[in-house]
This record gives C-alpha cells, structure tokens and sequence, in this order.
C-alpha cells in the first residue's frame, strides 16, 4: 500500500504521543456513544407513543359531523341578491351515517399514498352484566383489516379475534371492561344501543391497549353485528378510517378529502397535538444535549492539536524549510485530526451499541411498558460517525491552520 | 549568463523590532553554478540573515532574487516551497531533525514530498547518502538518541538527498570535531567540483571558509569584499 509522505507523518506523530492520541479520541468516542444511545432512546420513544397512538388511531377519520346552519336554503328558495343574515345559527343534526360508503371507500382507494381503508359502525352502547350497567362504545369492524391496520392482535389478551368474523353475536371487550364486569371469554353481556334494542353478545377475547380509558370503553364487534345493534342497514356506516404509507402526509391529504367528499376528515396530528408537541420537544432536548457533547469532544481535539503545535512549532519550521507547503502541513494536521476521529468513532459506534443495548434490558415496568423502549437503527450510527468526523475536522482545521502559517525563519533563528 | 546559480539585485531588509533598523543594504551577490562561497562576518553583520533570504524562506525584503535564472521574489508561498523542496538543501546552525522519526526517515522525507522516485529507491538513496558521512549503522535510530554531531551529520545527507542545485549551510560544521569538518568539507568540495552542485556556507570557521572557492566578507549589513579570484 502507498501511503502519502503527509499521512506517514501524521501517523508518526499520532503513535508517538499514545497517550494523548487516546485520550482525544475517547472524548470522540464519548460524543459519539452518546449520540448514539440518546438517538436510539429518542426514536425509541417516540416509535413507542406513535404505535400506542396508532394502535388506535387511525392516520384518517373520516365521519360525519353536526353543522351549523346557514342561508344557502333560503338563498335558494327566495332567488334575490339579497344578504342574508341569520341570528343565533343552531347546530343541525346530521345522520351519523354516511352517504354512499362503499363509494367513497372506492373513491379514497384510488389516492395512492393511501394504503388502508376500512368502513366501521361507532355506536355509544350501555355494557350489562348481572346489575351493573357501565357506558362504553362499540366499534363495528371488519376485523381483518383492523388488525392490518392498528395491530389488535398484538393487544390480545385472551381469545381469537377471527372469532369475530365466525361467532355470531361475538364482541371483542377490553380488559378493563371485562374487569368491572367480572367477565371472561365465552360469557354473555347485554348490549344495548341509545336507539336499538338490547343484545345479548358472547365475548369471544379480551384485549388490552396501553390506553386504560380505551380498555375500560371500547369493544370490538362485526361490522353487521354493529349495524344489528343499531337496526340498521348494511350500508350504514359512520367512520371511515384510512391509513397512508407516509403518515406525516396526513393532514395534507386528509384536507383533499374533506375537499372531496363533503365529510369531516380528522387527521392524526389534530387528535393528538400533545404527541407532536412532545415529539418536537424531545428532540429539542436531546439536540441540544448532543450538540453539547460533541462541542466538548470537538474543543478536546481542538487542545490537543493545538498543544501538539505548539511542541512541534520547531518541526513544522523544518518541514516548511524542507519544501513542504502550507497546504501539506495543513493535511498532516488535519489528517490527525481525522485519525483520531475515526478512531473515536470506531470504538464510539459500538460503545454506543452496547450502551444502548444494555439500556433496553433494563425494566422499567411502567404500565404496559416492560422495558425502556430502545431503537437500533442502523442510520443513527451513520450519522453519528458523520456527525463524529465533521466535529473533529471543524475542531483539527482551526489549529491546522495555525501550524501551515508557521514561519520558518522567525522559529529557525529563534 | 546561463551558469548564475543564484543573484541578487540591491536586496534590502530591515528590522522592525523595537526600531526599524537596517540590517541587509543593497546586497548584490552572484554566484556561479558549481561554486563554493562561504560568507564570513561578524556576529550581528547580517550574514545569516542574508542566507535566510538566499533561501527563499524570509520573504519580507525589497529588491530582487534569482535562483536558477528564475525570479523567487513575488512567488506564491506553494512555488516557493516547491522550488526548496526541489532545488535548496538546507543545512541549519542547530541540527533540526524530527525527533519521532528515525534518521533514514528523517533523510527521506524531502525526497518522499519531492515524489521523483518511488520510496524504495529513496530509501536506498538515504542510505548512500548517510554512507558518505559514516553514520548508516545510526539509520534505524531515533533522531533524538543520536549526539549532537551525528545529528548534525544526518542533518547535512538530509540537505543533499534531493541532489539540490544549492546546498546552504548556515555553520554546518558548528557541532562537529575537526576529523568530520574535514569529512564534510571534502564532501562539500566533491559536490561542487564533480557534480556542480553550488554551495553557500555561512561560517565563522577561518579555516573552513580559506579552503572555498570564494570568501565573501560582510560588514554591518554590506558586502564589504566579493572575494573573486
């Protein structure tokens, strides 16, 4: 292998001063290994609350909602260029259901960033069993794509939920519902509607989100099951829930829709503002921590070389008498610095590994969550290095610099 | 005048701490290609000062200098260095080695930057050159284990390993015995008589400086005697 004469001295200089050229390296190393573990902890994090809040929300609601009255009636009945003004508007009710489901299921399945769309029944509903009565909701669904999109079988506690589509009467109960009312898989409740009558339902599973409020209120049953219950027909339907490949489109595309179909369409970020806001203040945190860290690994190069110039001022001197230019010292310098960084980032990459793995096993027991929830992804570690080596560049070049506008004679003559 | 190695026109250099004084006045200096001048003076006359400036490496003075027919005055800092690399060995008062490296390393460098051969003939070229002044069992050795006139020594095969067209020597034989100035001063006089390699030595040593070709004398800042033959 040739190796340049710049890099050779560099190295030189490197190995024989071990002992500094470790210690600036563990300072990157340091830096590094944090970067990775608060990244992975991060993103960890927030992977965690995304799913839990995924888990049951979808990326798109779209429903129908009350709305407050206008003039566009009167307009059409009195044909004038009148202004009309109506004082005090009232909400009008509108049917829950929607008008011509399955068409616009068709219709949003032709967008292509949208990857999942299911029609549900949502119906407030009275729990009975024995003489307690406990308010709650009903989600009639198609279980399968349900479980496509928000994962119900990782919730499952007791049961099968394609028991849904092969029971009749089957309701799918969350645990804190069958808590209150004492009941298992293969027990019978009463449910009833606001409108509809009574029916009596076996509970075919029990499942628990990480979510007691959800747990304590929500059941899942088949869609016609819901539709039963409401005495309704089979084109009933009151929500429509789409997910899309990037969720971060969503309330972009989610405004087409409202645009399109004439419907509310409530995106994620508007049903969970406070998840966003602390996403954002997560990473502001964490940025600054890390840029903190590296700011202190990059200032430990930047001393290091410098001293290393300050003892070599003589030897620079000689190298520049000898016919190297100024561009060469720098390299010898900054290469040094690059060393040191690479070698930092090295160790760092899997020190952070480690850490981040031995992170993950421990428990934490908060809740449904076991241990600190810890991402390894594999990017973290790219940037780290990058981020690493532009530190120790940024921190090798300022001393570099110095070294290359050493002037030979002042230090040769003394 | 194809064979000038070096000329001067009225270079002129002051002092500026803590007054501005002058220190190089009007020096017109010619040397030939394959001469051996040595300059002799007083301390404080300016004679090492001049060779700095001979060198290429002080830049702050007015007038003209010319290596090699080829003006060095007004050149960018990188052809400057060039121009030392390929065509100056530089002999400094003290030794000045690189004390990490060994002595061979220390020998090959400027040839390693200057790239004209591939590093094993370097290598082999370092070794001959520290064969002429008896020091190649010392190669493998760290610089900064050696004594004073070993370094010395090394110091000088490390001015010559580029087979300068100028050798500057600024007391070159200041740390050594009277047995290797003899050994140096014979190599000095090989290279300018056999190969027509110039040399300029600043020296305060009569008898080193009577044996060159040319003595020139220099007196607060002036060249007082050009000492042609």
């Amino acid at each position: 292998m040739k190796i340049s004469v710049n890099t050779e001295i560099a190295l030189t200089y490197l190995s024989s001063r071990k002992k500094q050229t470790v210690v600036a390296a563990m300072g990157v190393m340091f830096g590094i290994s944090m970067f990775i573990f608060m990244q992975s902890l991060m993103k960890g994090t927030n992977d965690y609350f995304e799913k839990s809040s995924f888990s049951t929300t979808a990326h798109i609601r779209l429903y129908s909602e009350n709305k407050v009255a206008d003039a566009h009636m009167l307009n059409s009945y009195l044909k004038d260029n009148s202004t009309k003004i109506l004082t005090n508007p009232k909400q009008l009710q509108q049917s829950l259901g929607l008008t011509n489901p399955y068409g616009i299921i068709q219709n949003i399945r032709k967008n292509p960033q949208v990857v999942a769309v299911t029609p549900q029944v949502t119906t407030n509903v009275i729990y009975a069993s024995g003489s307690v009565n406990i308010n709650g909701t009903v989600a009639g669904v198609n279980i399968d794509e349900e479980d496509k999109m928000f994962d119900v079988q990782g919730n499952m506690k007791e049961g099968d939920l394609h028991d849904l589509n092969r029971v009749n009467n089957g309701l799918l109960i969350g645990k804190g519902i069958a808590d209150k009312l004492s009941l298992h898989v293969g027990d019978n409740i009463t449910v009833r509607a606001g409108s509809g009558s009574p029916m009596i339902m076996r509970v075919i599973g029990i499942y628990a989100t990480t979510i007691k409020q959800i747990d304590e209120t929500k059941s899942y049953a088949n869609i016609v099951q819901a539709q039963n219950l409401l005495g309704k027909d089979r084109s009933y339907v009151t929500d429509i829930k789409i997910n899309l490949a990037d969720y971060n489109n969503a309330p972009k595309v989610a405004r087409d829709m409202e645009t399109i179909t004439g419907y509310k369409a409530e995106d994620w970020v508007q049903s969970n503002e406070q998840l966003k806001a602390a996403f954002k203040i997560r990473a502001i945190i964490l940025n600054s921590v890390i840029g903190v860290i590296l700011l202190v690994a990059g200032f430990g190069i930047y001393n290091i070389l410098n001293m290393t110039i300050y003892e070599k001022i003589k030897e620079i001197a000689i190298l520049k008498a000898t016919g190297f230019p100024g561009n060469s010292v720098i390299s010898i310098f900054l290469q040094q610095a690059v060393y040191i960084g690479l070698m930092g980032g090295v160790i760092g990459v899997i020190v952070g590994f480690l850490i981040t793995f031995m992170v993950s096993k421990i428990y934490i027991g908060a809740g449904t969550l076991k241990y600190l929830p810890m991402s390894f992804y594999i990017p973290h570690y790219i940037e780290a290095v990058c981020f690493g080596i532009l530190t120790t560049i940024a921190a090798g070049f300022f001393p570099a610099r110095k070294a290359s506008k050493v002037d030979p004679v002042t230090i040769i003559r003394g | 005048m194809e064979n000038i190695a070096l000329k001067t026109t009225n270079i002129t250099k002051y002092f500026h701490d803590p007054v501005t004084i002058p220190v190089l006045k009007n020096i017109n200096l010619e040397v030939k290609k394959g001469e051996f001048v040595s300059i002799v003076g007083k301390s404080g006359c300016g004679k090492s000062t001049l060779l700095y400036v001979l060198s290429t490496m002080d830049r702050d003075y007015e007038g003209v200098l010319e290596i090699n027919g080829v003006q060095a005055t007004g050149q960018s800092l990188n052809s400057l260095a060039a121009i030392r690399n390929e065509s100056i060995g530089f002999v400094f008062q003290f030794h000045y080695l690189l004390p990490d490296f060994s002595c061979l390393k220390n020998v090959m460098i400027p040839a390693l930057k200057l790239g004209k051969f591939s590093p094993k003939e370097v290598e082999a070229r370092a070794y001959e050159k520290l064969k002429m002044f008896g020091v190649e069992e010392l190669a493998l050795k760290k610089a900064n284990k050696l004594s004073g006139g070993q370094q010395q020594r090394v110091a000088i095969a490390r001015a010559l390993i580029n087979d300068p067209a100028i050798i500057m020597g600024d007391e070159p034989t200041g740390n050594l015995d009277s047995k290797n100035t003899g050994i140096v001063f014979d190599l000095f006089q090989k290279l300018s008589h056999e190969y027509g390699q110039t040399l300029i030595t600043v020296t305060h040593d009569e008898d080193f400086a009577k044996r060159s070709d040319r003595i020139v004398e220099m007196a607060d800042g002036e060249i007082t005697n050009h000492g042609h033959r």
